[in-house]
């Protein structure tokens, strides 16, 4: 937790607390997503690990009181866990893991201008020896502009000390450009979609799947690579695909989507060593619930 | 004694007159009395600025509000006058399709302009909604007794120029009805097993909001809005629109009251029938006349009461994001309106 952000915090659960006359409104959201990526040759620092396929799971919650008209409170808790299928003695960790907590909060800044601040403190790490090496916060800030019922521009900042770039800033756009189709453009998970009726949509997109882990101390040695014992490493991976999204009651939507996994990779930076794995078939199911 | 008769005289004289001051307290005052305005610049506001609030979380789960406060140079007379039977339909950006007045007692002549024959892909939309209807399922809010009436009618004739005389036909006979009853006349839907009044959802919403409630209890007691009042004691202007709500075409009936309250005015603006997309919403105004500077014209506040099937389900920040481009909506009105209050002078 930043230090910033808990004086942000309490200067605006404060006026809250003057201001909140309304009734108290609470939102939950929950997010379940399985997905499965084939094996494909993966390689790096001179080492061909061979063909590593993956699962990966996470799952979300979030509960959101409102405390007055303006701000809403989020806190939840987020686990997801990247498993892959490596050789042994691999130079590639078996797991990576984020079991974290979700701390934040939305605000209407004016009008037209909603934020959303959002830190995940927990440990991300491939949970061999756990130790405050692989404690981590990484901070979410993000702007909506909602300029009309069809059009909206966001702005965005991801925070993490620990990781190569820790300050990486997006942009996105989301455009309902007919009453059938939308351009979602929004990090990490891009679309065009298009509404076949009120409960069935079909979608092309992409996502984006990046967190920072710490690897255990003794993770290199027996992997005939010291330099990567209590490593740090950026792990991304980006799927391009198609699926469909049912909404089979009000608040409950379930997604199936299939496609290509075109590049992965473990970016061990400190030792600057990355091990890269290239287009790998995938699948993916997930539910959305929002209570 | 005499002295003491003196002093309770003069004494309640003054009470009076300080009540009287306080009855009156300036247009300003008392739209901060009731509003969630507190700060009001009637300079700004007379440069073209429309002050605006998202409202405060309900209880009644498919209900939102706003409120907004904004100038027009006309009198208030007028700005009132021209309030009660303002078409919005040649600006184009508002998306409304027709907006006509109806006679009283309504007739089916008056719904001659509704043409779902089109080749606007709302209008395409809401005819197939009619055609799909059916006595066991619709999109669009009726009774059992109106979708059966729907279904027999349009079987019969599936064209569009004749689809819409069957939803003139439907429309007559909600008009009618309200004409004659009032909003008791309004007949629920029957939406999905269940029965929803809009007439219910109205007053609901209204009690949840006191302070506006009690500033425009004159008004709302004679529409029979705060109370269930068989023949409301006011002659509003009735009339249908058909617009374009999220690519869906919507038509409403409504009703505009309007009352004069010592100097100034208020309104209401009902719909007491709404076809799909949404269930009811109501629009309250009140009007004073002002002076800003050298300029006279017209402090209007206006608070927008909307219910909804889809606000049940939309929380947090997606109902935050709701209200705000619901007040977009609102606040484009407003400014269409002023132009051609500026332009008609």
């Amino acid at each position: 937790m930043k230090p910033g952000l808990i004086t942000a915090l309490a200067l605006l659960l404060s006026s809250a607390s003057v201001r909140g006359a309304n009734s108290m409104s609470i939102s939950e959201e929950l997010d379940a997503e399985y997905a499965y990526v084939g094996g494909t040759g993966t390689r790096g620092g001179g080492v061909n690990v061979g063909s590593v396929d993956e699962h990966s799971a996470d799952l979300k919650y979030v509960v959101s009181p409102q405390l007055n008209k303006d701000l809403l409170l989020r806190v939840g808790f987020e686990w997801q866990r990247f498993s892959f299928g490596v050789p042994d003695h691999a130079p590639l960790p078996s797991a990576l893991q984020q079991a974290s907590l979700v701390l934040g909060f939305d605000y209407q800044l004016a009008d037209e201008w909603l934020m959303r601040v959002e830190v995940q403190p927990g440990v991300y790490s491939d949970f061999r020896d756990i130790t405050f090496r692989d404690v981590d916060a990484p901070l979410v800030i993000g702007g909506v502009y909602l300029a009309s019922p069809d059009l909206q521009w966001m702005l965005g900042l991801r925070v993490d000390a620990r990781t190569q770039y820790p300050v990486l800033p997006a942009a996105g756009v989301r455009w309902k450009f007919s009453e059938e189709w939308t351009l979602d453009f929004m990090l990490p998970k891009p679309r065009l979609e298009y509404d076949v009726n009120d409960k069935l949509q079909l979608y092309l997109g992409a996502e984006i799947q990046a967190g920072t882990f710490a690897v255990g101390q003794n993770f290199g040695t027996p992997r005939g690579q010291p330099h990567l014992d209590n490593a740090i490493v950026d792990y991304l991976e980006v799927h391009v695909g198609s699926g469909c999204s049912w909404k089979i009651a009000p608040t409950v939507t379930i997604e199936a989507e299939a496609g290509l996994m075109p590049y992965r990779s473990f970016d061990f930076f400190a030792p600057d060593i990355v091990f890269r794995s290239h287009n790998a078939p995938y699948g993916q199911i997930a539910c959305h619930a929002r209570f | 004694m005499r002295w003491l008769a003196v002093f309770f005289t003069v004494g309640f004289c003054f009470a009076l007159s300080v009540a009287a001051l306080a009855a009156d307290p300036g247009p300003v005052e008392s739209l901060k009395g009731f509003s969630d305005f507190q700060q009001v610049d009637l300079t700004r506001l007379s440069s073209g600025d429309v002050l605006s609030e998202r409202g405060s979380l309900m209880d009644f789960p498919n209900g939102i509000s706003s409120q907004t406060c904004f100038f027009v140079p006309l009198s208030a007379e007028e700005t009132t006058k021209r309030l009660q039977s303002w078409d919005p339909s040649p600006h184009g950006e508002l998306k409304v399709f027709g907006f006509h007045a109806l006679h009283t007692p309504c007739e089916l002549a008056d719904f001659q302009g509704l043409d779902l024959k089109t080749s606007q892909k709302p209008v395409r939309w809401l005819l197939d909604k009619i055609i799909a209807s059916t006595p066991a399922r619709s999109d669009l809010n009726l009774t059992h007794a109106e979708a059966q009436e729907l279904a027999g009618c349009v079987q019969k004739r599936s064209d569009p120029q004749k689809v819409s005389g069957c939803m003139a036909a439907l429309l007559l006979g909600r008009a009618s009805a309200f004409q004659q009853k009032g909003l008791d006349g309004s007949e629920p839907y029957d939406v999905a097993g269940e029965s929803v009044s809009p007439a219910l959802q109205l007053r609901t919403m209204l009690r949840e909001q006191l302070e506006i409630a009690h500033e425009f209890s004159p008004i709302l007691k004679k529409t029979g809005l705060l109370v269930s009042e068989t023949t409301p004691s006011l002659t509003p202007f009735y009339y249908w629109t058909l617009f374009d709500a999220d690519y869906h075409g919507t038509i409403t009936l409504g009703a505009i009251y309007q009352l004069a309250v010592g100097d100034h005015f208020q309104l209401v603006d009902m719909e007491y029938y709404v076809s799909g997309n949404y269930y009811t919403s109501v629009t309250l105004f009140e009007v004073w006349p002002v002076q800003v500077g050298k300029k006279s014209g017209a402090l209007v506040w206006r608070g927008d009461f909307f219910a909804a099937p889809m606000l049940a389900f939309t929380k947090g920040t997606e109902r935050i994001a709701y209200g705000a481009l619901m007040l977009q909506d609102i606040k484009k009105e407003i400014h269409c309106f002023q132009d051609e209050a500026k332009a008609r002078r």
